[in-house]
């Protein structure tokens, strides 16, 4: 063999060691080196600084584990997810709505997070919300962390509430109180049919499912807790149908086919005094100088149930251990009383956590979406079912739009609706 | 000259010609012929993105034959084809034919009809989605002021949103086809008109005898433009209505893009698109077939 030859297969074997050593550094592997994960999220709005700001507190804290966040619109990211989940240059932490972590957990994407919750090696998780942990189980396995809570809770425009003459510190409690303040809370001057204020702002598509808690309060729903079963077709949810559609279609009290964009600017508008929504509304209410108040939704006859829109962390599949224990500390983090602190004090949002001390949320909106009443009374929509988009858009909500346009009556199109669905998660068992 | 040299002669024209179309055809395959042939075999697979591709042979297609949905989207798409295909045409050759007399202004006119083409859609789409709001929009108040005002907007009631997203499918189009028609009318020879005219002729006459014969192929061109881009609809409807209310406006690209994006069935996605395909190619083949024997020379 000839020197050059040698020197030749001497630096190859050295660059090939060198990129061996690069590669078990960069990734964690089997030798302790830094680690560096990337996490996806949709936190757009005003809640994006905050999260941002936890994230580089954690980076700040240690120099074991380095966060990189990508913001991407929600729509965007589950898109990309798509392409992303089967390479190695996707994400490896994820933020998804706990209605669509199924769908991609059934795939085999996603790596169970059981061994977070298994014992105190991170936390005590027993802390956490049991609504916001329970979002991300698919099939008996977790497979997220809870990133935030939304309760939608009821908005009530203080300022209209008094100029229709009613208390502006009574907002309605129960649907009869609701129904009774629809007369003073409509307003047609022309009276042409088309109120100039509405009593409520609620949209139909495209929105956080607000249509699915009435049906559960009015002792029906769209699919059954353990999610094996379809609710459209039960007499109790064409029942609690029928009794919205009637007060959408005769008492207008609403505008129907709003988006849930729509709605939240009617009512930021002050063109209807009520809307339901999630915490992430207070920030523009509030710039917006409206006079406004948060509550617990109007009961039903048959339950109280709020709808929790949970937004979870998951790891990917092809996280090695070391990465997964990265990802697991850095959860802990998220889920500590300080960052959960300053989660809640500059968004709005309830912080995960139950055992937060006195005095440390400070932010009203953050207390009243967080009191434990609330907590207690969440209920996720649709999670643990992997077609659960097609369940809301394809079938309830056509057949939900098509009822309060009047090209149909609920009795008609809810039980038929109702076998789709039955089709649907027979298919996904 | 020798046949060798006449043949090395052929051969090296062959060759440049083949260069000068290399890029293109590279394009070509990789763009258009590849994505069409892995479409074909993915609408015979079950196909997630997720996981690989599993053979189902013609099991997509017997289904989305069996498919209401399939079939609401289709009987969307043809109702929208057969209103703005027509329409559009028609309003274009009106326009192309106004626009091509002289009068004050008319350079500004032209502009005014063509400028939505260049338009983003989706820009265009959220324009009308704000005018058309039940609340705001303007012209929801124009409606109001001579006592039109609809009980809810136009895009949240099924009767009235299609026509809203057809009206947005016309007044985009109008002007790119306008202009083709102008350009055909320019190239049809003045005396023609002139030798019409001392034979006595009316305007309409005219029009049916000489215009509308020499502009068969615009006609035909726009024609095939304008019935595939009715059919292969989606802009507008995404941002307008997303296929709401109660998907009455749904049509088979936004189905395809439901199916396929919203619900990971890329396979069924896919059986969607190649039917669409297909139902284009034969439209666009009897369009060729019929305007082929109208043409006309002089």
């Amino acid at each position: 063999m000839s020197r050059t030859t040698r020197a030749t297969g001497a630096a190859v074997v050295a660059l090939a060691l060198a990129v061996g050593t690069a590669a078990c550094g960069d990734g964690g592997g089997s030798t302790d080196g830094p680690v560096t994960l990337t996490f996806w999220h949709g936190l757009t709005g005003p809640d994006g600084p905050a999260f941002q700001q936890v994230v580089d507190e954690f980076n700040d804290s240690q120099d074991e584990i380095t966060i990189e966040t990508e913001v991407l619109p929600w729509d965007s990211l589950y898109q990309q997810f798509l392409t992303a989940a089967t390479s190695d240059d996707g994400p490896d932490i994820v933020a998804m709505s706990g209605s669509r972590l199924a769908q991609y957990a059934e795939q085999g994407v996603l790596a169970p997070t059981d061994d977070f919750y298994a014992d105190t090696t991170y936390m005590d998780t027993s802390v956490l919300a049991d609504g916001a942990v329970q979002a991300s189980m698919y099939d008996g396995v977790n497979y997220g962390v809870p990133l935030n809570l939304g309760p939608v809770l009821l908005y009530w425009n203080k300022a209209l509430f008094a100029e229709a003459g009613l208390d502006p510190e009574a907002p309605p409690t129960t649907w009869e109180e609701f129904e009774g303040m629809l007369p003073a809370l409509t307003v047609d001057e022309n009276g042409d049919g088309s109120p100039e204020q509405y009593p409520l702002a609620v949209g139909d598509h495209s929105t956080v499912p607000v249509f699915p808690t009435f049906l559960w309060n009015g002792g029906g729903g769209v699919v059954s807790d353990d999610g094996t079963s379809s609710m459209l077709g039960d007499p109790a949810t064409v029942d609690a149908a029928q009794y919205w559609v009637d007060l959408v279609r005769e008492d207008r009290i609403t505008p129907v086919g709003m988006s849930g964009a729509d709605a939240d600017q009617l009512f930021q508008s002050q063109l209807a005094a009520l809307t339901l929504n999630g915490p992430w509304l207070t920030t523009g209410l509030t710039e917006a100088g409206l006079d406004y108040g948060v509550t617990r939704p109007f009961a039903g006859p048959d339950g109280d149930d709020i709808l929790g829109d949970v937004v979870s962390m998951t790891i990917s599949q092809r996280l090695d251990e070391a990465e997964t224990d990265a990802a697991f500390t850095f959860f802990a983090y998220w889920e500590s009383v300080e960052s959960q602190t300053t989660w809640a004090n500059e968004t709005g949002f309830p912080a995960v956590r139950t055992d937060m001390p006195d005095g440390a949320v400070t932010n009203e909106w953050a207390a009243i979406f967080g009191a434990p009443e609330i907590l207690d009374s969440v209920r996720p929509y649709l999670t643990g079912v992997p077609s659960s988009g097609e369940i809301n858009d394809d079938i309830f909500t056509p057949a939900l739009q098509s009822a309060l346009n009047g090209t149909g009556e609920v009795a008609d199109l809810f039980p038929p609706a109702g076998e789709q669905v039955q089709a649907i998660l027979d298919d996904a068992s | 000259m020798s046949a060798r040299s006449t043949m090395s002669i052929h051969h090296r024209q062959a060759r440049a010609a083949w260069m000068f179309l290399a890029p293109g055809l590279l394009l070509l395959t990789i763009f258009t012929a590849w994505p069409l042939l892995r479409t074909v075999y993915l609408s015979l697979t079950d196909y997630n993105l997720l996981t690989p591709p599993e053979w189902v042979g013609l099991d997509n297609y017997r289904e989305l034959l069996a498919d209401p949905q399939v079939m609401n989207a289709f009987g969307n798409t043809l109702l929208y084809a057969v209103v703005v295909t027509p329409v559009t045409i028609g309003l274009a050759m009106l326009f192309a034919l106004a626009l091509n007399e002289r009068f004050f202004a008319r350079t500004l006119v032209r502009t005014a009809v063509f400028v939505p083409f260049v338009v983003s859609l989706a820009v265009i789409s959220i324009a009308f989605r704000f005018l058309l709001d039940p609340n705001y929009g303007l012209v929801t108040h124009w409606l109001s002021a001579i006592g039109l005002a609809p009980q809810q907007g136009a895009l949240a009631q099924p009767h009235t949103a299609m026509a809203a997203v057809m009206l947005v499918g016309v007044w985009k189009n109008v002007g790119f086809y306008m202009v083709m028609f102008l350009a055909g009318l320019q190239s049809i020879p003045r005396e023609l008109y002139e030798a019409a005219q001392l034979d006595g002729t009316s305007r309409l006459q005219r029009f049916r005898a000489v215009t509308l014969p020499l502009l068969s192929n615009q006609t035909m061109l726009v024609s095939i433009l304008a019935a595939t881009a009715s059919f292969q609809v989606f802009d507008q409807i995404k941002v307008m209505t997303n296929g709401g209310p109660a998907m009455s406006t749904e049509t088979l690209v936004v189905l395809v893009n439901r199916v396929g994006i919203n619900n990971l069935e890329f396979g069924y996605g896919s059986a969607v698109s190649v039917i669409l395909l297909v139902l284009i190619l034969i439209l666009s083949l009897a369009q060729y077939l019929y305007f082929g024997r109208r043409q006309v020379r002089y």
